[in-house]
């Protein structure tokens, strides 16, 4: 029997003639089986790949809905008496919002802070992983550890490590010579340190990630095009920028988009840097409160589900347009051939 | 033929998958319907935090009880409230009986039409047995719905390191202690003494100055008509605490952190202002020290830090039940029976005489009488309106004190900035 689906030939059709003889009841039976090879055929991969548009119905297109009817409405948990629906009222207030803007801010620094460098990093250790090395395995297994780290175990150990009094931070820095023990940085009491804090802990989680994301890319290009490089006198750095950076572009831009993503939505890391982490202001100040915490704040810790909906929804269209700046803009540092 | 019955097999498969997950979306469809059996066994589930004595009093109720099964479910602080709060958006599963805290209680009262009214159920007795200000703290706004019966009471006193209050030269006895600082004043100035001789720091934060003395005040950041009064209450708690910030009286901690937690046994701070739960807490993080400390009272007369209700969110099953067992837990012989067992201090002052509670000495600290010591204090408590916004506002003012206390913010303008951030809660 063909086990191809590129061809469609009913089995029915083909076997009828070996069963002469038969009843009516073994047509029907035949005709069943034909047409549910037939709804095989048509329907099947529908069916198939139904289970991720349901998911995705009911865990993202359902919340991001609802998510726009509440940030219309005047849902406060501690209010009820107030009228249901507000109009654009939770928008107009966000532009008006101090909080929001600083939040916008904080987000923007860190981001800033923590995808370039590690973008950049990730292409260098992908490059060094691509030689040839003594234990390659283990060196690739190595970059990945900071990614498979619970993210909360992670942030608090960081927590520790920039800790004003003991931390070893200080100790690191001090012996270079910066801070010491009789003036050492408080990490927690301005922006620059606690952006720069809080980037190395994003850093050091992704950097591995996208490390083997570049370094499957990597192994992809063909060895002739840098062996012509080299005896055309291109060195490896020019070779890294030349042919490696164009060659992965696709997977460049991936993973441009993904930690535009991430870091526009950075939300553990700054809420567990804080010493009182509940109150979820990402500082006395709100140095490092990132629009995920505040969104956080707004909702759940001053009860205001509207307002929070209303900056989830502006923080989704931030993302679409940061995003898409993004898009370009790597298209056209790599070669731009789309 | 075998091989379209795989293919149906595989269709089925991915069906049945697809399907089954939309109904797990779609929850306890088939629960429920046992709530009119009376007969058949009920389970209660009691949601709370850290340790409420309750495992003992658990197997004595089942046992007297045969047809009830308590589940005992103890969670983080801050995640059971935020749990809570979610359950009772989502209107579902909730646990029958809820613990929240004092600190809490404010953002639970203002959504008091979520709750069992216990005044229908007749804990109006209750009233009379209780603090006034406990019994006020769980009333919803238009004093028509009791949403909860309060537990413990934290009260407040001083916890001070004797040893290191003998090498600055102060006293160590605990009478004599209390008579060094009646008022706030009188409290920086020992401060003052003791920071000027060790080269030490004091207090352990500020925020945990501020806290207790706004709790005296008659008003506090709102009064009952929920306009902010910054210049009431808070406008004295505030000068105190940047006075003795300013001073150098704090040591900049944060409570229940790693660093302020090592300070108990390094010496980092020779005082703090101690609730009867905290004992508790010191002397966990601090086994070490033990006879080192000692309780004096709390300057400025009476106080309260923390503190706890039990409720039952209207969403339950099993309200009745819920209730009787709730009628239970805080009945006198279990209230006792928790304070020997965790020393949770009772919120119902009747019995504080009962000699369980006032003989009991606490060896940890000197043999101090904490029996004595803490009823005192929340008996002296003058019952203070607690605004819906309250808890927002003290994060607001606390950070202020914060930027304070790691300097980057001067002392002359600390005041301004609270009160606008204060505002801006308000406004928000």
């Amino acid at each position: 029997m063909s086990t191809t689906r590129a061809a469609p030939t009913p089995p029915a059709h083909r076997s009828a003639p070996r069963r002469a003889g038969g009843s009516g009841a073994d047509e029907r039976r035949l005709n069943w089986r034909n047409r549910l090879y037939r709804f095989d055929m048509r329907y099947m991969p529908y069916l198939m790949i139904a289970p991720f548009f349901l998911l995705f119905a009911v865990f993202g297109l359902f919340p991001l809905l609802f998510n726009a009817v509440v940030s219309l409405r005047n849902y406060r948990l501690d209010d009820p008496t107030l009228p249901y629906w507000a109009g654009f009222a939770n928008f107009t207030k966000l532009f008006g919002d101090e909080y929001f803007w600083n939040a916008l801010y904080n987000t923007f620094g860190i981001f800033l802070l923590s995808s370039v460098p590690q973008l950049l990093l990730a292409l260098v250790v992908a490059s060094l992983l691509n030689r040839k090395l003594r234990a390659q395995t283990w060196w690739r297994v190595g970059v990945l550890l900071p990614y498979i780290t619970p993210i909360v175990a992670s942030t608090m150990v960081f927590s520790v490590f920039f800790s004003r009094e003991f931390g070893m931070a200080n100790w690191v820095l001090g012996l270079l010579g910066i801070g010491g023990p009789d003036d050492p940085i408080d990490w927690r009491a301005d922006k620059l340190h606690s952006w720069i804090a809080i980037a190395t802990m994003v850093n050091w989680k992704w950097i591995g990630y996208n490390a083997l994301l570049y370094l499957a890319a990597m192994q992809s290009i063909p060895r002739d095009v840098y062996e012509a490089a080299a005896i055309d006198g291109a060195g490896p750095w020019k070779q890294l920028w030349r042919i490696t950076v164009p060659m992965i572009q696709p997977v460049v831009v991936f993973t441009v988009i993904l930690s535009t993503i991430g870091g526009l939505q950075l939300f553990t890391e700054p809420m567990l840097f804080d010493q009182n982490a509940q109150n979820a202001t990402g500082g006395p100040n709100r140095e490092w409160q990132t629009i995920a915490q505040l969104i956080y704040k707004v909702g759940w810790k001053d009860l205001n589900l509207g307002y929070a909906a209303a900056m989830s929804w502006a923080l989704f269209l931030i993302i679409l347009i940061v995003a898409g700046i993004n898009f370009w803009a790597t298209n056209r540092l790599s070669g731009g051939r789309r | 033929m075998k091989r379209s019955w795989t293919r149906w097999a595989r269709a089925l498969a991915a069906g049945t998958v697809g399907l089954s997950l939309i109904a797990a979306c779609s929850g306890q469809g088939t629960k429920g319907g046992d709530s009119d059996s009376a007969s058949g066994p009920v389970t209660l589930k009691i949601n709370f935090w850290g340790d409420f004595g309750l495992t003992d009093l658990k197997t004595k109720y089942e046992a007297e009880h045969p047809n009830v099964k308590i589940q005992l479910n103890s969670g983080e602080y801050n995640a059971q409230h935020e749990d809570l709060q979610k359950k009772l958006v989502a209107g579902n599963g909730a646990a029958d009986i809820a613990a929240i805290d004092e600190g809490f209680m404010v953002q639970f009262r203002g959504q008091s039409d979520k709750f069992v009214n216990l005044l229908d159920k007749g804990a109006a007795d209750y009233e009379s047995k209780y603090l006034p200000w406990k019994w006020k703290q769980s009333l919803s706004a238009d004093g028509k719905t009791q949403i909860g019966l309060g537990t413990d009471v934290g009260g407040l006193a001083m916890c001070y390191r004797t040893d290191l209050f003998k090498a600055a030269g102060l006293p160590t006895e605990r009478d004599q202690v209390s008579a060094l600082w009646p008022t706030w004043d009188k409290f920086i100035e020992v401060g003052q003494q003791y920071t000027a001789k060790t080269k030490k720091k004091f207090v352990d934060a500020g925020t945990n100055l501020f806290n207790p003395i706004l709790g005296q005040q008659p008003v506090g950041f709102y009064n009952d008509q929920e306009q902010l009064q910054m210049e009431q209450g808070p406008k004295v708690a505030f000068d105190y605490t940047v006075k003795a910030v300013d001073a150098g009286l704090s040591a900049n901690l944060v409570s229940f952190q790693a660093d302020w937690d090592k300070g108990f046994t390094s010496g980092a701070f020779a005082v703090l202002a101690c609730p009867a739960w905290m004992l508790g807490h010191i002397k966990d993080t601090a086994p070490g020290t033990q006879g080192k400390w000692d309780i004096a009272a709390v300057p400025g007369g009476g106080g309260n830090w923390g503190g706890s209700f039990l409720t039952i969110p209207k969403q339950g099953k099993h309200v009745d039940e819920a209730y009787k067992l709730l009628t239970w837990l805080v009945a006198p012989e279990q209230q006792i029976e928790i304070f020997k067992k965790v020393g949770n201090l009772p919120s119902q002052p009747a019995l504080y005489s009962d000699p369980a509670i006032a003989d009991f000495k606490n060896p940890f600290f000197n043999n101090a009488p904490v029996g004595q010591i803490f009823p005192k204090m929340a008996q002296g408590l003058t019952p203070q309106y607690l605004g819906k916004k309250n808890g927002p506002t003290r994060v607001e003012v606390e950070n202020v004190i914060r930027r304070v206390e790691n300097k980057t913010l001067k002392p002359d303008a600390a005041w301004a900035e609270a009160v606008k951030a204060a505002e801006k809660v308000k406004s928000s």
